[in-house]
């Protein structure tokens, strides 16, 4: 990866490369690691200001891109209209809380709720935060972090809490509430709360936590001099999905273990121009073990900012195409599972040759309660598709053990499915010939099961033959090589059973 | 103050005369008809703050009963949460704001953590109070239900640390979470190790039952199998099923029935199912219809059956879904089986039961090609013998057949290769006896009265 510097890296912002060491850039694990000892450590601690506010414009951009209705937009001019900036509060800081806002009311579906015309101004939450905390004196941490105070802030708090003492609440949300990251990616920072714990009172201790907790929203009115400073602790304790800051186009693909981090997910923006490279470089090399890892982390970078739109869905259907081509059904089911989700949202993309992909992966998985599944997906309209019903004929073929017509539509496979069947036309081809040989005495020609079971040539036919059972069933009369099907026995039987023993694929559900 | 209002009598009364249906209707979400205002004057009796104090002293107080400390311990533990999960349910009854039937579901899922405890703890509350069990047990799943209703009418969205967008798991999170909770159920009654007398393993088929039907709900078939792995690894400990209620058994069985069924093992499930449809009241319309619903696709596949007029005759519904069908199988309609197949789908992938009423379609070509053998008529009878049927058929007369009915819907012509094929097919199946002499294009039949066995001919 290092050894071509491509050339987005060379015009990254000056601020990154500063603040990352050159050497370790490429890579995203070692950086994660470094970034999460610097949280502790007081030299690094400068370079995080750094980051917020060179990475807030695309942010912003990438939020833009999302369709919001015209209330929301005047909403965020608003924001930013000069007159209504306060002084006390930053650009940044104002930026931030707005995110917050609008994130929060996306995620919840609550766009066309919120009357966005008497909103407060993200700028007047903020002020209002810190005058509480002004009204509530430090010894008071306890009344304020109390659910039951009104107030913009602490009703977003507030549901979160509330979320929480759910049984159902999501991963990340305990992870943030407990500050998980801390504690499983900083070992070292864990001990310094236990000792505290141990000298002192139990109720002491919560206080501290709860002022530790605190300071995710309200470190911006305790500490002025560092405004930037903010939004970067508000990220960690942010109760809704990563906003990416990251600007390189290719990224490895590691399983997450933590919250992700910000600065490791790719923004909207730098996802699509990653794709258009990912698409370019699998048509120039077609190395598919370094696509898919790419394509991998796309998704993870979709998934973990909670982008569900057409995009996702492009991004799913060209990775399943891909696994396809490439034979991996394993990556191509995680794909289509997913793709079936995204479908059922009406986000575009292309259901019908998905779905007919879907019935011929599980005639292949043999899984027939899925394919139960399949079938009550399919509509009267699907069933217009060309793609669609020449699935369901292929499997209606393969139900009632009709080669015939199962070989026809083999050979007139549209888009892609033709990948899908190969991996089981040899499998029908054993289940053909055993049926065959047990109705036709005393012999065939082998042009016949040429033509019948979509073999290119007699050749192809004969060594078919020939490797499934034994070489006394053909024999070469008249100028023609026949298939004795009188003799074959249960040669074709056993080879089918053996072929028809339970596929097992890697990521199958 | 401290008066638990008609509950304690009906704890104590249940507790002295040993019952665990009684005990069981004590602990149940809903008021009695006799008593409609029980689980109020339940709740108004005590405050959070006093709530166990009230509680041991409204249930333990006076000389009438007496239990160990640890199980008295353990009531009121079960009764606290009983009384948090009636409050919420109170409260949804009022409609009052925040009110909501997760909450409901999550204090219910306390009670039954806390009944749990109290079989598996220092309390040991003896088996013959395993009714409670199933009732907590039953009335979570419910609650869950409607908690999974009501959380995707909010539509709430989490996530994880997945790499990939969460699927549709969510939707069923609240049944999935009391399907964990009743699984625990399962082990304590399975792994009770108290002699048979007093054991809970008497209460395995019910929590079995239970899990399957929820299992099913949450379109998790697949873990069924662990529970009947589980059931027949102690079988050797179990007490026999004969012994058991027979309404268990009949349950158990259809759910096993229908286990095997989805997984196209015909046989094993027509086993079950036969087992289930003997032993069922005959007067459980509903569960008689549902056993049949699987039983007569898996007479088709098995024996070739159908079903009469008169097994059917008190179903009306099932006499809807299959008669078309029936029919045209046996007039050899195959344009008619199409049809049928494609008017009936919805309702039969809904049910599960397309795919094995697929295969009847070769029934149906059975049907078909034995017309065609019959019409064939007999061969010249040589002198002195008695005439046999010609048993020659040329595959053009099995073509003229197949092209019968299809002529006027416009589907695509069929090729003499086809009607080879569907010949085969039949012939490796079974259903019909004799070769395909292909360069002759005769297909030559058994002789003696066995060309298609089972038919007479």
């Amino acid at each position: 990866m290092s050894s071509s510097v491509p050339p987005w890296r060379s015009t990254a912002p000056a601020a990154m490369s500063s603040a990352f060491p050159p050497a370790a850039a490429p890579a995203y694990t070692p950086v994660q690691a470094r970034r999460s000892l610097a949280h502790h450590t007081k030299p690094t601690n400068g370079m995080v200001p750094s980051q917020p506010t060179q990475s807030a414009s695309p942010d912003t951009e990438g939020r833009a891109r999302v369709e919001f209705p015209p209330p929301v937009r005047s909403y965020v001019q608003r924001c930013f209209a000069p007159e209504n900036q306060v002084a006390s509060v930053s650009i940044p800081e104002m930026q931030e809380k707005l995110r917050h806002v609008i994130t929060e009311a996306a995620q919840n579906n609550k766009l066309g709720l919120i009357d966005w015309e008497r909103l407060p101004l993200p700028q007047t939450m903020v002020q209002n935060e810190r005058n509480k905390i002004l009204a509530n004196p430090s010894s008071s941490n306890w009344a304020s972090s109390h659910p039951a105070s009104p107030g913009d802030a602490t009703r977003k708090r507030k549901s979160t809490d509330g979320h929480h003492s759910e049984t159902g609440s999501p991963p990340w949300r305990k992870a943030n509430r407990n500050r998980f990251e801390d504690r499983v990616t900083h070992p070292t920072t864990e001990k310094k709360p236990r000792i505290t714990l141990d000298q002192s009172s139990k109720s002491k201790a919560n206080l501290e936590m709860r002022r530790k907790r605190f300071e995710g929203v309200a470190g911006g009115g305790n500490s002025p001099s560092s405004p930037a400073g903010s939004p970067m602790r508000a990220a960690d304790a942010d109760q809704g999905p990563v906003v990416g800051r990251c600007q390189t186009l290719e990224k490895n693909y590691f399983r997450l273990t933590s919250a992700p981090n910000p600065d490791s997910v790719r923004p909207l923006p730098v996802l699509q121009k990653a794709l258009d490279l990912l698409k370019r470089k699998w048509k120039q090399d077609g190395n598919y073990g370094y696509i898919c890892d790419q394509f991998k982390s796309l998704r993870q970078d979709l998934t973990v900012q909670r982008i569900r739109n057409e995009f996702t869905v492009v991004v799913y259907e060209i990775h399943a195409r891909i696994a396809l081509e490439k034979g991996d059904l394993g990556e191509y089911n995680q794909c289509q599972t997913q793709l079936r989700v995204l479908y059922a949202q009406q986000l575009g993309g292309h259901p019908t040759e998905f779905k007919a992909y879907r019935i011929l992966y599980f005639i292949y998985t043999r899984n027939w309660t899925a394919m139960n599944d399949a079938l009550a997906d399919v509509t009267a309209e699907d069933k217009k598709d060309l793609a669609v019903k020449h699935a369901l004929d292929v499997r209606s073929a393969l139900a009632l053990g009709n080669y015939h017509r199962f070989f026809q539509l083999y050979l007139d496979t549209p888009n892609m499915g033709a990948y899908l069947m190969d991996m089981f036309v040899d499998r029908e081809r054993l289940s053909a010939l055993a049926t065959m040989c047990r109705a036709y005495k005393p012999d065939v020609n082998i042009r016949f099961i040429t033509e019948e079971l979509g073999f290119e040539s007699d050749e192809q036919t004969a060594r078919f033959v020939l490797d499934n059972s034994s070489e006394e069933l053909l024999e070469e009369r008249n100028g023609a090589v026949r298939l004795l099907t009188g003799k074959a026995g249960s040669l074709f039987d056993q080879a089918k059973a053996a072929a028809h023993r339970v596929v097992d694929i890697k990521g199958q559900i | 103050m401290t008066s638990l209002g008609s509950l304690a009598p009906a704890f104590k009364n249940a507790y002295l005369n040993g019952s665990g249906p009684e005990l069981a209707a004590v602990l149940t979400p809903i008021a009695p008809s006799e008593d409609p205002g029980r689980l109020r004057s339940f709740y108004n009796f005590s405050t959070a703050e006093y709530l166990s104090k009230d509680l041991s002293y409204g249930l333990f107080h006076g000389k009438s009963l007496k239990l160990p400390k640890a199980e008295q311990a353990a009531w009121v533990d079960i009764f606290a949460a009983y009384w948090e999960a009636i409050g919420e349910i109170l409260r949804c009854e009022d409609r009052i704001p925040g009110a909501s039937v997760i909450a409901v579901f999550n204090a219910w899922k306390k009670v039954a953590n806390a009944l749990i405890r109290g079989y598996s703890g220092p309390a040991g509350i003896p088996a013959w109070t395993l009714p409670c069990l199933y009732t907590v047990g039953k009335y979570m799943r419910t609650f869950a239900i409607n908690a999974d209703l009501e959380a995707a009418s909010q539509g709430s969205a989490g996530f994880g640390f997945q790499d990939d967008i969460a699927a549709d798991v969510e939707k069923n999170a609240n049944l999935e979470e009391a399907a964990r909770v009743i699984n625990r159920m399962f082990t304590l009654c399975l792994s009770d190790r108290a002699p048979l007398e007093e054991s809970r393993k008497w209460g395995i088929y019910n929590m079995t039952n239970l899990l399957f039907k929820t299992y099913f709900k949450i379109n998790s078939v697949g873990l069924t199998k662990n529970l009947l792995r589980a059931i027949s690894a102690s079988s050797a400990d179990l007490p026999p099923p004969e012994v058991f209620p027979k309404s268990q058994i009949v349950t158990f069985e259809y759910y096993v029935g229908v286990i095997h069924f989805l997984d196209e093992n015909y046989t094993e499930a027509e086993e079950h199912l036969t087992y289930a449809w003997k032993m069922c009241h005959r007067d459980a319309t509903k569960n008689r219809e549902l056993i049949l619903t699987y039983l007569i696709p898996c007479h088709l596949v098995t024996t070739h059956t159908l079903p009469t007029k008169e097994l059917l005759a008190p179903f009306p519904r099932l006499e809807k879904l299959f008669r078309p069908l029936s029919n045209c199988i046996r007039k050899g309609d195959l344009v008619g089986f199409d049809q049928a197949m494609s008017d009936g789908e919805a309702e039969f992938v809904k049910r599960r039961i397309y795919l094995p009423l697929e295969r009847g379609r070769d029934i149906a070509l059975r049907n078909l090609f034995r017309k065609v053998f019959l019409a064939g008529g007999f061969d010249e009878p040589k002198e002195g013998q008695s005439p046999v049927r010609r048993t020659r058929v040329h595959v053009n007369e099995f073509a003229a057949a197949l092209r019968v009915g299809t002529s006027t819907s416009g589907r695509s012509r069929i090729d003499i290769d086809e009607v080879e094929c569907l010949l085969s097919n039949l012939i490796y199946k079974g259903l019909m006896k004799g070769y395909i002499a292909r360069d002759r294009g005769i297909i030559v039949l058994s002789k003696g009265g066995s060309a298609f066995p089972g038919t007479g001919v």
